[in-house]
């Protein structure tokens, strides 16, 4: 797709605990990019929003959040979904042709509001697997783990220097407000086992977190910036809820979303032509897995790399310099924080963790269990 | 019957979400309880619309900016629409029912809702000027229970 929509503002953050209530967190990452651009809420045709109302703890929670994101009186939806899929939406609304700029705000405080990990419980076959009481979001992680560990020959200690290499990144990444520093190997390796083999460095920390994005069409991005990042492609997919005839050693949906990216991005060979990708590795073990089924790296290779720090800021394809979802997950933001910092490492503006001078990213979210539905955005200047 | 009714069985389910710890803006809030604890009302005016809200919130939802001004609202006000509750909220019928109003306060923009007393419920008008009748002094603790109901002006 050549440039017809683009990205021309962001504003993010995300910790353990920011100290802040929903309201306050909305309010002020939607008033930091309006005041980045210069511009009032009556700018933004239409406001996108992702949250999830079982972590929210209030139903079809949107109407709660009109004023503080802007939308009082204005056209305002929602995404159920990782906030990645809000940006698409953007991108769609933008792309019809009614609307030249779309605000996309996509929050969670699972850092001190709720506990995460548990709740995927309900979003279990209340008939079947909720009555069995043995599968939740960590269980099955740990499930696809041990087959993705045994597939690739890899040990548990893998895990360890995995969880290691990308709590670094996060640690050097000014945008994750955790103290991380130190989060080594032996570190990893000690801390307690949830479901083995996972311990508690191997799964996604949690995290409050806010992101805002403004989405504009080609000639009202141009006007709102003079580097405006296009989105190039994106694809959706998703597997089976049913584990039975799932590959748990790759995503299938994964590979699909993005060999859909990639088509309408006109990217043949993505393990050359991507320099950054952003993926939302909620486990240890899945940057290098997401990266392979995607076709950026070989599936033999990749996890080695990683846990050796081969796709650092200076390799060809840098591979989550953010530290990804592993230091930060603000549940449904995750996806947006992807697009946003491959939005800044595009332009340069990545501060400690930039990762050269990369012409396309890649940023991915993902929702369900074990990878079960994916969705990718390529971007590119 | 459908043809599959053989077909199937009743599996029971329940919901029960996890605990929330919901985190609120206090400061609009603890204006609004000081106040009524002398029988009076606080709100907070946005500087750049005027908008009066009740309790206050700390944002303007028209403007988008922080609002802080505290401004005095009358304890007066109109009646803009009421219904006769039949049941309470987990369905229950009620003996009498009872009268749930929204009025807007003499100097607010926003509404507040209370229940109407010694009025019969058929006999409720929009329009109609109302007061709150505060609990006297000595039972007032700072809560949304010291204002007891409305009653007519």
């Amino acid at each position: 797709m050549d440039d017809k929509v683009a990205i021309v503002g962001i504003e993010y953050s995300q910790g353990d605990d920011l100290g802040l209530t929903r309201e306050r967190l909305c309010f002020r990452t939607v008033r930091g990019v309006l005041d980045k651009l210069g511009i009032d809420r009556h700018a933004i045709d239409c406001f996108i929003l992702a949250s999830n109302d079982f972590l929210e703890g209030r139903t079809i929670s949107n109407v709660f959040e009109d004023g503080p994101v802007g939308a009082y009186l204005k056209d305002e939806t929602k995404v159920e979904m990782d906030g990645i899929n809000a940006v698409v939406y953007g991108a769609l609304r933008i792309l019809e042709g009614n609307y030249d700029t779309a605000m996309v705000i996509a929050h969670s405080l699972c850092g001190h509001q709720v506990s995460p990990y548990l709740q995927v419980q309900y979003s279990l076959d209340p008939t079947y697997d909720r009555q069995l009481g043995l599968l939740n979001e960590l269980s099955g992680a740990a499930l696809q783990a041990r087959a993705y560990l045994r597939s690739r020959g890899l040990d548990e200690g893998w895990l360890d220097r995995a969880a290691a290499a990308a709590l670094a990144n996060g640690a050097a990444n000014d945008m994750v407000t955790r103290s991380l520093d130190g989060a080594d190997e032996s570190k990893v390796a000690s801390s307690s086992y949830l479901y083995e083999p996972l311990r508690e460095m191997h799964c996604y920390p949690p995290t409050d977190g806010a992101c805002a994005i403004v989405l504009a069409s080609a000639g009202r991005a141009r006007e709102l910036t003079d580097r405006p990042v296009w989105i190039r492609g994106f694809g959706s997919s998703i597997d089976s809820y049913y584990f039975a005839g799932r590959d748990l050693t790759r995503s299938a949906s994964a590979a699909d979303a993005a060999r859909r990216a990639f088509a309408m991005a006109g990217i043949s060979d993505p393990a050359s032509e991507i320099g950054l990708a952003e993926v939302s590795d909620l486990f240890a073990y899945q940057a290098p897995l997401l990266a392979a089924s995607m076709g950026l790296a070989d599936a033999d290779e990749a996890p080695r790399r990683f846990a050796e720090g081969g796709f650092g800021k200076d390799a060809r394809l840098a591979l989550n310099p953010s530290g990804g979802a592993l230091s930060a997950h603000p549940v449904c933001a995750t996806g947006a924080v992807r697009v946003a910092e491959a939005f800044r490492q595009l332009r340069g503006e990545a501060g400690a963790v930039q990762a050269g001078e990369p012409r396309l990213a890649l940023a991915h979210g993902q929702d369900g269990l074990c990878l079960q539905q994916n969705t990718v955005v390529v971007l590119g200047i | 019957m459908g043809e599959g009714k053989k077909d199937f069985r009743v599996v029971s389910g329940a919901w029960e979400l996890s605990g929330f710890n919901f985190r609120v803006e206090g400061r609009g809030m603890r204006l609004m309880m000081r106040g009524m604890k002398e029988g009076k009302f606080t709100g907070i005016r946005c500087g750049s619309c005027n908008m009066v809200y009740l309790p206050g919130p700390f944002y303007c939802r028209k403007c988008l900016v922080e609002i802080d001004e505290p401004v005095d609202v009358s304890d007066h006000g109109t009646i803009r629409s009421f219904t006769a509750t039949m049941s309470d909220i987990r369905g229950n019928p009620l003996a009498e029912p009872q009268i749930a109003l929204m009025v807007q306060l003499d100097g607010c923009d926003s509404w507040i809702m209370g229940v109407l007393r010694d009025v019969d419920w058929r006999e409720v008008r929009i329009g109609q000027r109302v007061k709150v009748r505060w609990k006297p002094p000595e039972e007032r603790t700072g809560s949304l229970q010291d204002m007891d109901c409305f009653e007519y002006e």
